[in-house]
């Protein structure tokens, strides 16, 4: 059974179709990466899944369970098994690091505070801000926020990530701590959907790319075919762009 | 001129005077209170309530901010009695004030609102949080943070407001400074003393304030 199962999901933004008509399985410990051009519906893909925006059409399935988006406990059940991560502005202004990280395990699903905070305490180790308990939002590098942002939903427990260009707001010597966070995640076989803009990063972490354009995927296979021999124009034509050649 | 100052002739009306400042303070800090409580409401509603709500809110704004505060209070003092609803001095001008505070303090919560970053409201939506979660943990910490400043003006301005309920014959600071002058005629040093008892409430309103803001809310703002 696949972990992560989209069937025909269609999405409106008022009366624009962003999406139309996602079809995309995942299975568990796979890295999907989505690539395409601005305006091609990644981050709406990402913010339907998560409940942000209902789809209009079609059906989202976490490990065989479709998520009913007009209930709140189906809605709760999934963020319990699925997390996300934005671009930029994650975290909780008013929080320290170590707060924004347990608020949600706390307030929400009502685990224990010590437990909690003892692994909070270790995910942030293991992102390396393990000296930045304390600190503020504001006191942080964008790449050393991205980095408590992906600790917070790690101590979710979610069994999927969804990750949405979290480089894409950083300074270019800040890209790369967060990507090798990213890689202990794969490594660690969690579930990933990636929407990047770091090519060679997708190349070098996804099982498989999906190239989406229009609100479609119109291309998908291992990043292999993506980038070295892509089979529709469209891709081509992006591929060898953003590849620069 | 030939005045001589003396000071020293009201002296003993000081703990008076002090117990006037007690009424005053009790006058701004409830109405600031029981306005935010409104005013949060009201921001709110105003902000993603339904239309027609929202639509009320900002006519009740535009009223009170759009005439005068002692004619709000006329109104409350003596117009409500007309229709059998009396009130003591004391709770017309409170009521009043609060009234009057919460149309202002609606506006300055509501420009607070609109500086939460839709990403932080995304986060803490997927994070599982319900809307009063995401109030109480996101929104209003910040709300407390960008808004302090104008809060802090928002009750100076209240608290010197005060003075006017002695011409309902609430005797606050400024009521009772007209009472000393009535029996003493020593104007100009009740008038300065009293000047100098507003400033020192206010200028601790402020501090503390600054104060709160800074520990509870990392309000960046001066304390002086
Ligand atoms: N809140 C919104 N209201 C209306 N239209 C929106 C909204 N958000 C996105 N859109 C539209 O939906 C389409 C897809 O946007 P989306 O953000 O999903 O693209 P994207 O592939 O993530 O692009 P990028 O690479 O620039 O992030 C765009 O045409 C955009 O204008
Ligand atoms: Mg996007």
């Amino acid at each position: 059974m696949a972990h992560l199962d989209i069937r025909g999901l269609v999405a409106r933004y008022n009366n624009a179709t962003v999406l139309d008509g996602i079809d995309l399985s995942i299975e568990r410990g796979e890295i999907v990466s989505l690539i395409g051009p601005s305006g091609s519906g990644k981050s709406t893909l990402l913010r339907v899944i998560s409940g942000l925006l209902p789809p209009r059409e079609g059906t989202v399935s976490l490990a065989g369970e479709t998520i009913n988006y007009a209930d709140r406990r189906s809605l709760r059940r999934s963020r319990d098994k699925l997390a996300i991560v934005f671009q930029q502005y994650n975290l909780f202004g008013n929080m320290n690091v170590l707060r924004n990280v347990m608020v949600a395990p706390v307030t929400i699903q009502k685990r224990d505070k010590k437990t909690v905070e003892a692994e909070a305490r270790a995910l942030l180790d293991k992102v390396g801000l393990g000296d930045k308990l304390t600190s503020y939002p504001d006191e942080l590098s964008g790449g050393q926020q991205q980095r408590v942002a992906i600790a917070r939903a790690l101590c979710l427990k979610p069994d999927i990530l969804l990750l949405d260009e979290v480089t894409s707001a950083l300074d270019p010597e800040r890209v790369g701590e967060v990507l090798d966070t990213v890689k202990m995640l794969a490594a660690d076989n969690m579930t990933l959907l990636i929407v990047s803009h770091e090519m060679g990063f997708v190349r070098e972490v996804s099982h498989r790319v999906a190239f989406m354009a229009d609100g479609k995927i119109q291309e998908m296979g291992p990043p292999a075919q993506i980038f070295g021999a892509p089979q529709q124009p469209r891709t081509q034509a992006f591929v060898s762009r953003i590849l620069g050649h | 001129m030939h005045y001589v100052l003396h000071y020293g002739q009201i002296a003993p009306y000081l703990p008076y005077l002090i117990g006037g400042m007690a009424i005053s303070l009790a006058l701004s800090v409830l109405s600031f209170i029981g306005g935010m409580v409104l005013g949060l409401f009201f921001a709110v509603i105003r902000n993603e309530g339904h239309p027609i709500l929202s639509r009320l809110v900002r006519i009740y704004v535009a009223f009170f901010t759009n005439t005068p505060q002692l004619v709000q209070i006329y109104v409350i003092y003596f117009g409500l009695p007309d229709f059998g609803i009396l009130f003591s001095p004391f709770a017309a001008v409170l009521i009043g004030m609060t009234l009057n505070a919460a149309a202002y303090l609606t506006e300055i919560l509501r420009a607070g609102l609109g500086t939460v970053h839709a990403q932080e409201l995304d986060a803490a939506e997927t994070l599982g949080m319900n809307r009063l979660q995401t109030l109480r943990h996101v929104t209003l910490p910040h709300l407390f943070r960008v808004a302090m400043p104008a809060l802090t003006n928002q009750y100076i301005l209240m608290t010197l407001g005060t003075s006017m309920a002695s011409i309902f014959g609430v005797e606050e600071l400024t009521g009772r400074a007209f009472n000393i002058n009535s029996t003493t005629f020593r104007s100009i040093e009740i008038f300065t003393t009293v000047a100098v008892l507003y400033v020192v409430v206010t200028f601790i309103a402020t501090i503390l304030l600054a104060l709160v803001g800074r520990w509870a809310f990392r309000a960046r703002v001066p304390v002086l």
